[in-house]
């Protein structure tokens, strides 16, 4: 069958040279190309947001370096150490620590957030309560996170805490408080922040599933596909630069925000949840070390840009957006 | 491989009626056309047999088996959507190999099949490219292949060949029906371009307004429209219908214009008179037509009004008494605009409609 196809197709293409109206084809080029219109003036409106951008972050930037360089004391003036302290991290097992756990940290955040966050999307995604619902999700994010922090403390609390009992009662807990214990203080942490942050990713993922045109979902059901595997390959495709967005601004977050922690568990008990930039607090604010605490907040600080232009490089590349459903591809830039 | 019963189908949208009362039975591997106006219920059909919209009442067979309940990937279908529906982030390539990686064909079945529709549907060089770096027409044509690299049970086609350019959509009639042909596929195609169905389809359904006016071959629907719509809505250039007076002179019964005078025997007199109805319309094709400078017996008298060619052809515009007649004629004819000529016709080819109703009465 193929070959009469073919064969007829053959015969198609040689009634159109026979006729010989093949299309006529330039082949120079115009002498020369208009020049495209110039903005110049738009550097001089942009200027004035710019200098102001610079004189806030540009200069604290500079300042930072140059405090990780000296050893900064209150009473004192500076005195110029070169790299000395950052010399001093590599020797300094609460640092390295600190970085185990912030990467431990932070994956299981953004891993529980992720999931938790996109399969409650899904379900309220056209739901009939989905309104009622999204209002009552929103809860957790208008509040701050050391109150968060705070009730939490309440909830946790050994004596009186709600759901200390609970878990007790459930066998998941003994007698001592989830945050006194060293195995499952950085999960008392982590849940906090996934019950305060995994509506942020519902309401991103919410957002991106409004815009997942109809019409493919449907001729990808008609090609055969059920809804988990219309899911993977027709939705997760569409949502992807939105779930990227949600990433970033959540590793950033975590990178950043210890509010919660400090008023929970302060990192400890022991150094159990003394992720780094808890230990860099720390380091500035409980000892003072201020040049020590800059040479700790310059190399976070560098890690979380170099992460983050990853994350947007990945978000730029729109060969990358292809990922076709199977997740895996997406990661390994 | 399946026949198709459509049974009393209804589809409402809230208060809109989109589809009244359907039926229709398509044989087993027969190809169907659906055609009609925008806005007339054609995708609405198509959606409820793909299983994408709610039946709001009747039911739908394939063979013995009711398929209102069914999810799409359930019935076995493939389906060309109107407006492509093509996977953005997906290549070409991908977008056609989606059916069969659904299926779960090996990969290399996969790239074969792909490539050999791909050259059929001359799209085998933007193999490679995304969705949006097509024109319209080569989307289209994908969205035809990602239909036929599968042998479905049924194919639904949704004007799959509308945004081609009128060269390539004679190639692709021919492909289609010649691929329908082969494969046996019980094939529904909806298209609002009458000659597309009267080329295409085993059987032409017509519909206006969600109900279906005539169902047959194409030969029936263009020979023996059931009413004025379907006679005005089928045939290019469209059939003439001009209202006429009923009068009877002598027992023997006769049309009157303000321009000429019919005089009807045999059967359409009989047809004339056995309704009683005071106004019909004349019915008749601009090629059943024979416009001449020379006056003969029994022609109508007009003068011609345009001139308008049609490549081989030339569509003669008379008018008499306020009304128009298209004559289709050979562009040899000489008459130039405002000259008089005269209108000769075969009533064997003619047709008669109720004026009221507009239904056929021969
Ligand atoms: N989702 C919908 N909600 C409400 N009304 C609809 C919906 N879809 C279609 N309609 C209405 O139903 C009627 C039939 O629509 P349908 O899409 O079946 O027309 P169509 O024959 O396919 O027209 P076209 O040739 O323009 O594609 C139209 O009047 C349309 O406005
Ligand atoms: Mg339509």
């Amino acid at each position: 069958m193929q070959k009469t196809l073919r064969a007829k197709r053959a015969s198609f293409s040689a009634i159109e040279e026979d006729h010989g109206y093949a299309a006529r084809r330039l082949d120079y080029g115009p002498g020369a190309l208009n020049e495209e219109p110039k903005r110049r003036y738009h550097i001089l409106l942009m200027a004035p947001a710019i200098l102001t951008l610079a004189a806030i972050t540009i200069y604290p930037f500079f300042w930072l370096i140059y405090m990780s360089l000296h050893k900064v004391s209150v009473a004192r003036s500076d005195r110029w150490v070169g790299l000395d302290n950052y010399a001093r991290l590599f020797g300094d097992v609460k640092y390295t620590d600190g970085w185990l756990l912030l990467v431990k940290y932070s994956a299981l955040c953004l891993t529980l957030e992720i999931l938790i966050g996109v399969v409650l999307a899904v379900i309220l995604n056209g739901s009939r309560f989905e309104k009622v619902l999204v209002t009552v999700f929103l809860m957790p994010m208008m509040m701050s996170p050391v109150v968060a922090g705070l009730v939490w403390y309440y909830l946790y609390n050994g004596t009186f805490g709600w759901y200390h009992w609970l878990f007790q009662s459930i066998g998941i807990l003994g007698e001592t408080s989830i945050l006194a214990d060293i195995d499952t203080a950085m999960w008392g942490l982590v849940i906090v922040d996934v019950w305060q942050w995994t509506p942020l990713i519902t309401l991103i993922t919410l957002a991106g599933l409004k815009r997942v045109p109809q019409d493919q979902l449907e001729a990808n059901m008609v090609d055969g596909a059920g809804s988990l595997r219309n899911f993977f390959t027709v939705s997760l495709p569409n949502i992807y630069p939105f779930l990227l967005i949600a990433i970033l601004l959540r590793f950033m977050d975590n990178f950043r925000f210890i509010d919660h922690i400090l008023v929970l568990t302060g990192g400890g008990p022991g150094n159990a949840t003394r992720i780094l930039p808890v230990y860099l607090f720390d380091v500035s604010f409980q000892f003072f070390k201020l040049g020590r605490g800059a040479a700790i907040a310059f190399t976070l600080l560098i890690v979380t840009i170099v992460l983050g232009l990853i994350l947007v490089r990945i978000f730029d590349d729109p060969k990358k957006q292809v990922a076709s459903g199977e997740a895996g591809e997406t990661t390994d830039d | 491989m399946v026949a198709i019963s459509i049974e009393n189908v209804w589809k409402y949208y809230g208060e809109t009626v989109a589809v009244q009362d359907l039926n229709l039975e398509c044989r087993d591997g027969e190809f169907v056309c659906v055609l009609g106006p925008s806005g007339c219920g054609k995708s609405s059909t198509m959606r409820m047999l793909a299983g994408l919209e709610h039946i709001s009442a009747g039911q739908i067979l394939f063979g013995d088996k009711r398929i209102n309940e069914l999810a799409p990937k359930d019935r076995d279908i493939a389906m060309v959507f109107e407006n492509y529906a093509l996977y953005p982030h997906k290549t070409v390539a991908e977008n056609m190999a989606n059916p069969l990686r659904m299926a779960g064909v090996d990969k290399a079945t996969v790239t074969k099949k792909v490539l050999d529709a791909a050259k059929l549907l001359e799209i085998d060089h933007l193999l490679d490219r995304k969705p949006v770096e097509l024109s319209g027409g080569q989307k289209q044509r994908v969205a035809i292949g990602r239909v036929i690299v599968r042998q479905p049970a049924v194919y639904l086609f949704d004007e799959p060949i509308a945004h081609l350019d009128a060269k390539l959509r004679a190639r692709m009639r021919t492909e289609l029906k010649h691929l329908q042909q082969h494969q046996g596929v019980t094939t529904v195609y909806v298209t609002h371009d009458q000659l597309e169905a009267l080329s295409m389809a085993d059987r032409i359904a017509v519909m206006h307004d969600g109900v279906l006016q005539q169902f047959g071959t194409p030969a029936e629907i263009y020979s023996n429209p059931v009413n004025t719509w379907v006679a005005g809505f089928v045939g290019e250039p469209t059939m003439n219908l001009i209202l006429t007076e009923v009068a009877t002179e002598a027992d023997r019964p006769k049309l009157t214009h303000k321009g000429f005078t019919i005089d009807l025997d045999g059967q359409l007199g009989e047809a004339a008179l056995r309704g009683n109805e005071k106004a019909l319309r004349f019915g008749i094709r601009p090629e059943n037509l024979k416009v001449s400078l020379e006056r003969s017996p029994g022609a109508i008298e007009g003068t011609v009004y345009t001139r308008q060619l049609l490549g081989s052809d030339l569509l003669v515009e008379v008018e008499t008494g306020n009304d128009h007649f298209r004559v289709r004629t050979s562009p040899a004819f000489e008459g130039e605009v405002d000259r008089p000529c005269y209108i000769s016709y075969d009533l064997g080819h003619a047709h008669l409609f109720s004026a009221e109703t507009g239904q056929s009465i021969v």
